[in-house]
């Protein structure tokens, strides 16, 4: 047999000329027939399969652009009920009101006795609750905007800046490792005592900030003129009280107190006597 | 036939005038009779409302004064003034004019999935801020005290100590915020124009995280967020509002022409 001219000589297999990257579907030596051509360019390409009738789903056919078109609708209808979901918003409108209890049932003399009934029940409780707001003079402390409000049935007679408990976090370096968390507390108090020209018997905790040592003897523990002119002391520890650094009223500086500046806090202490409610929020 | 004996009837009126002026009198009393009958069940109807009204007023102040006996801090909605009021202990604190209220329900694919429990004048309870108001705590670990009191003179030659911050610096108020409660009522505080002064693209971005947290919380099965308040308040009233709601905050809606306060 001799070899074909396309092909390299020698023992049928593919010399470095015929080498391809592809594989070739049929190994050279066993190439049935000596005219065989497996160059590459003129290798025949193995024939497409004639194509069918296309696939359906019923009546219709699934062809490329059915699949589009039921894409689209699809991507559609996934987008409308998108759109559809989420919240819907409406003008407020008061529920309707349920039936009295006493109904139709009752003859007119009852529903007479139960309405008259109703408003007295009613004028209790509206009592009852005017009982419990404030009268007179109070404090309100926004301890967070650092305002304080003096209010006298729900007028407000000051509005003045002030300073609030910072939150800061002190802890205690070495010894009993204590902490302490510099915060206003929250809620409803009232004035406990008043003192004029109060003085500080400063706590462990200021010693600890400026790193001193804590004091055996009492009286090493006064401060006179740090608190101003006026204190009111509404429990543990608490005080509406005066400070040295009027140019910080507004921002969160205090230990806990609340500081304020020195002609707000003589109108606070003309109208704020013991008993007077104050409301930190 | 009857037509004769009306011709008959009206015959004789017109010949007798005192019968006719009678007859029209029993005619209207007639009338009067007839139109009674109706004017009397309106009444019934209006005593029926009335008790409802007193009932349902009678119920809200009872809820108040709960509210009152209890150490939380409470919202007062009161859509006829409309306003919002923190109190605490019948205390009013803060009052904020309401510019504008809607309520929202849940829908998915445009199905209403809308609550059906009550939610106006009853008390939610363990409002919280989301997103929450976070609080930049500053540690300061305490330097040994020195021997001899020393240390303040070290303090004395150290920088002093940085000014800080004013709560509009601290606390950065959010376009629009929610107060969630339990049991799944959500308060939505939106000021009146907020997104004016920002650009397209953050109101386009705002608006496409918003649609997604809204179709995300539509679709869950849990009732949180069941019924929305939207409440549009002054951009000062909002922002202040954010940084002073007190945590675990409780809230009444007064409805049904409260009691006056």
């Amino acid at each position: 047999m001799e070899p074909s001219p396309s092909l390299p000589s020698g023992n049928g297999t593919a010399g470095p000329d015929a080498r391809t990257d592809k594989p070739s579907p049929v190994p050279a030596a066993e190439a049935p027939g000596p005219a065989l051509d497996l160059s590459p360019s003129v290798t025949p390409r193995p024939a497409v399969p004639a194509a069918g009738p296309p696939r359906r789903l019923g009546p219709i056919p699934l062809d490329r652009r059915t699949t589009l078109v039921v894409c689209a609708i699809a991507g559609l209808l996934l987008a409308l009920m998108w759109a559809g979901t989420g919240y819907r918003y409406e003008p407020y409108l008061e529920a309707p009101l349920a039936r009295a209890s006493d109904g139709d049932r009752t003859e007119t003399g009852d529903r007479k006795q139960a309405l008259a009934r109703l408003r007295g029940r009613e004028r209790q409780l509206a009592a009852r609750l005017k009982t419990t707001a404030p009268r007179g003079v109070y404090v309100v402390i926004d301890q967070t905007l650092n305002r304080i409000y003096l209010k006298k049935d729900d007028v407000i007679m000051l509005e003045a800046v002030c300073s609030a408990g910072s939150g800061m976090v002190l802890k205690e370096g070495s010894g009993k490792k204590r902490q302490w968390v510099f915060e206003t507390p929250r809620g409803s108090f009232e004035v406990l005592s008043r003192s004029q020209n109060p003085v500080w018997a400063k706590p462990d905790w200021a010693f600890v900030e400026e790193g001193q040592p804590i004091p055996k003897n009492p009286s090493d523990r006064l401060e006179y003129g740090s608190l101003g002119e006026y204190a009111l002391n509404f429990g543990n520890g608490y005080m509406i009280h005066g400070t040295l650094y009027e140019r910080l009223l507004g921002r969160a500086v205090s230990h806990g107190c609340i500081r304020v500046g020195r002609d707000d806090l003589r109108k606070i202490w003309a109208s704020a006597s013991i008993g007077t409610h104050i409301y930190i929020y | 036939m009857t037509l004769h004996a009306h011709s008959g009837v009206l015959g004789r009126l017109a010949r007798r005038p005192g019968l006719g002026i009678s007859a029209a009198i029993g005619l209207l009393l007639a009338v009067g009779a007839c139109s009674r009958a109706p004017s009397s069940s309106a009444a019934d109807d209006g005593g029926a409302t009335n008790g409802a009204r007193l009932e349902h007023r009678t119920a809200l102040l009872q809820r108040e004064l709960e509210l009152t006996g209890e150490k939380d801090f409470y919202l007062l909605l009161d859509p006829a003034a409309p306003d919002l009021t923190l109190m605490l202990r019948g205390a009013e604190l803060r009052r904020f004019q309401v510019l504008g209220l809607q309520v929202g329900y849940p829908r998915v694919s445009w199905f209403s999935r809308r609550d059906t429990r009550a939610w106006q004048g009853v008390i939610w309870s363990n409002g919280e801020l989301d997103p929450p108001r976070l609080i930049d705590r500053i540690v300061v670990t305490a330097v040994e005290a020195a021997k001899g009191g020393d240390a303040g003179k070290a303090d004395d030659a150290a920088e002093p100590p940085a000014i800080p911050p004013t709560p509009e610096e601290l606390y950065r108020v959010p376009s629009r915020f929610r107060v969630r409660f339990s049991d799944g009522l959500s308060v939505e505080i939106r000021p009146r124009e907020g997104d004016a002064n920002t650009g397209r693209f953050t109101r386009l971005r705002a608006w496409w995280s918003a649609k997604w947290g809204d179709v995300a919380a539509a679709m869950r099965s849990s009732n949180r967020d069941a019924v929305r308040l939207r409440i549009i308040l002054n951009p000062k009233d909002a922002d202040s509002l954010y940084r002073s709601l007190p945590p675990a905050v409780r809230l009444l809606v007064l409805s049904g022409s409260p009691p006056p306060r």
